[in-house]
């Protein structure tokens, strides 16, 4: 699914990633875990494009290097960023936003776009499972969202525009035990032998509810070790201290 | 314009056409004679220092009016919802008589003018106006559907000159709504000055919606007075968009406990089109409110000004005034300019100003982009959301829609 090879990424001018080899095979689900200010969400921004990160190095996506792709194109490819502080954009409505989103990617896919009729069906089937109420999707796209109410939000629109590599940047910030839940439910429904995931996380809680195939330890821009879930338990009891200079 | 002895020429020409009466030509030779002392307004004068009209009225050299060939108006112009239709032709009011219980719609009749110190082109107005429309609607009567003004600029009209004055009326308890809007058929220099006198009695609600959209080579100064009495409401909503060369000044009276008056102006301009915006609200009584609300979005090399006054008099206590100007500034030509005024006398007030002017978020941009939305239209939607802020506020469903299509219809370019 996605081959990433030897990926330097510089944010002015200084050198944040500093050398990334990571491969994940379709169907599997990687976790990152690392301390503050290792570069982990400069590793999710990176993925997906952002203006002002200089990458070097290779993203090989379904066999092509995706490095040259812009923002938008990467998203309609099927690479999606959950973010960890979801924008706030007061003006522009949730449901408006969510339709052009999806008709997006599927014209980009070369698929008949979604009328008004059947988006409001498909998105009521899809925010009722994320117990998402339908007076939300009518207010300006995240304005006044409680932290819970955003990271739903994310996973609606990872549900509603099917993407094939999901990059979650600390989706479990902010979120109370049952919204947790709710979440993780949202993932795991849509865990397939076609998709992948890459978890970025401070700590070991989200992956006792989305259970990882491998867990990595990204420190200083790199990643220091691997292993599996139980790798994880043992970042909980120890720290990151032991693998971190 | 800055030829007073050609100016003197046209004044005689036009006190002999047939295009007055003769019943005020006494007030338009003063009029005119205090607007030849003043001079067309520059940029060093106070009142018109962030003024289109300082630059753009030389260019008027030999000014030109002319009557209507004809009474004739395209229904292709028409709003498609149920109205009382009011025409203005090249200024001058044409069609749409109505008296009927309630509500009178006529020619512009009043023939007292008042004077404003620093407001010369207020003077010119006087001198060379020709009668709009006059709506009274009487007390305790609620008007069922909105008014709309037609102000058509035909293409057969031989002018480069309009001015007219119009008069809106409420009475004790009277409540209507009117839309009014501009067209042009055609890109030829117009330097039109428009004044409207609004007064409204105790209790009374008048909510005002201006469409003024797209023309080239025109000049436009749209001057409007309100008085508001006792419990009366005035709210007003402007949508300029490419307008090449407009000020639109409003002045508000707040005369009578618990009155209020809301402004709301969207500005889109591209190109080299220049917008001002003037307004002064004037809490004179007590428990008055206030609120001004502009939004502006700037392409190119446009230009845009927003000057807003709060004044509150010594015994307006428990005012509450708000104003809130924001920019979005789209290139690295467009400019915005902005001053807010406070004027308070009184001490138990609530008052709140803020401007900001700025380019588009990077961080909106870039999450709609991560969702699939190219580059454009992200900056479409966010600039489309930035603006429909005002728009939303507008409970009259068929105007909101006309907004909201004129916002589309723009942003698609």
């Amino acid at each position: 699914m996605i081959d990433i090879k030897n990926l330097k990424v510089n944010v002015d001018e200084k050198q944040i990633i500093k050398g990334l080899n990571l491969k994940i095979n379709k169907g599997e689900v990687h976790a990152i875990m690392g301390p503050n200010g290792s570069g982990k969400s400069t590793l999710s921004y990176a993925l997906s494009g952002k203006d002002g990160y200089e990458a070097d190095g290779e993203i090989i996506y379904n066999g092509e290097n995706i490095l040259n792709y812009n923002t938008e194109e990467r998203a309609q490819k099927g690479i999606f960023l959950a973010f960890q502080y979801p924008t706030e954009i007061p003006g522009v409505f949730t449901n408006n936003f969510l339709r052009t989103s999806l008709n997006a990617i599927k014209r980009a896919k070369g698929e008949k776009e979604i009328n008004a009729v059947e988006f409001l069906n498909l998105i009521k089937e899809k925010s009722l499972k994320l117990k998402i109420d339908k007076e939300m999707l009518s207010r300006p796209l995240n304005v006044g969202f409680s932290g819970g109410e955003k990271k739903r939000n994310e996973i609606l629109q990872m549900s509603l525009l099917e993407p094939n590599f999901i990059v979650m940047d600390e989706t479990d910030s902010g979120l109370d035990i049952d919204a947790l839940k709710i979440v993780s439910n949202g993932v795991n429904a849509m865990r397939s032998n076609e998709r992948s995931f890459l978890i970025i996380t401070h700590y070991q809680r989200l992956l006792n509810y989305i259970k990882p195939d491998f867990v990595h330890v990204f420190s200083d821009g790199k990643i220091v070790k691997s292993g599996d879930w139980k790798l994880a338990l043992e970042l909980e009891n120890d720290g990151y201290a032991k693998f971190v200079n | 314009m800055n030829d007073i002895e050609k100016l003197k020429n046209h004044f005689e020409d036009f006190k002999n056409s047939k295009l007055i009466n003769s019943e005020n030509v006494k007030s338009r030779i003063e009029a005119f004679e205090r607007f030849c002392k003043k001079g067309i307004p520059n940029l060093k004068q106070e009142h018109w220092k962030y003024s289109p009209l300082s630059k753009d009225l030389i260019q008027f050299e030999d000014l030109k009016f002319s009557s209507n060939q004809n009474d004739d108006f395209d229904d292709c112009y028409l709003e498609k919802f149920d109205h009382y239709k009011v025409l203005v032709k090249n200024g001058i009011f044409i069609g749409g008589d109505i008296k009927k219980e309630g509500l009178e719609i006529s020619k512009y009749k009043k023939d007292h003018f008042y004077e404003i110190k620093s407001n010369q082109i207020l003077d010119f107005n006087n001198a060379f106006f020709t009668p709009g429309f006059e709506i009274r609607v009487d007390s305790n009567f609620n008007v069922q559907k909105p008014i709309v003004i037609y102000n058509f600029f035909s293409k057969d009209f031989n002018g480069n000159n309009i001015n007219n004055k119009n008069y809106i009326f409420l009475d004790t308890n009277a409540k209507v709504e009117i839309f009014e809007k501009n067209i042009f058929e055609d890109e030829s220099y117009l330097f039109f000055t428009k004044n409207l006198d609004i007064e409204l009695e105790s209790n009374s609600r008048l909510i005002k919606y201006y469409l003024n959209s797209t023309n080239k080579n025109k000049t436009i100064y749209n001057f409007i007075r309100s008085k508001l009495k006792k419990n009366s409401q005035f709210e007003k909503f402007n949508f300029s968009h490419n307008v090449n060369s407009c000020r639109d000044e409003i002045i508000s009276d707040l005369n009578g406990e618990n009155s209020y008056v809301s402004l709301n102006n969207i500005q889109h301009l591209s190109k080299k089109c220049f917008h001002e915006i003037k307004w002064e609200v004037n809490h004179n009584e007590p428990n008055t409110k206030s609120s001004q609300f502009v939004k502006s979005a700037l392409h190119d090399e446009s230009v845009a000004a927003f000057q807003g006054k709060i004044f509150v008099d010594s015994k307006a206590q428990k005012t509450d005034g708000y104003q809130l100007s924001r920019a979005l500034l789209l290139s690295d030509n467009s400019k915005f300019l902005s001053k807010p005024e406070l004027e308070i006398y009184a001490d138990d007030v609530k008052c709140s100003h803020g401007s900001s002017s700025g380019s588009i978020d990077d961080d909106s941009i870039f999450y709609l982009r991560s969702r699939g939305i190219n580059e454009q239209d992200a900056k479409k939607m966010m600039i489309e959301g930035f603006l429909a802020e005002v728009i939303n506020k507008i409970k009259n469903n068929e105007i909101r829609n006309i907004f909201y299509n004129k916002l589309n219809e723009i942003n698609k370019v």
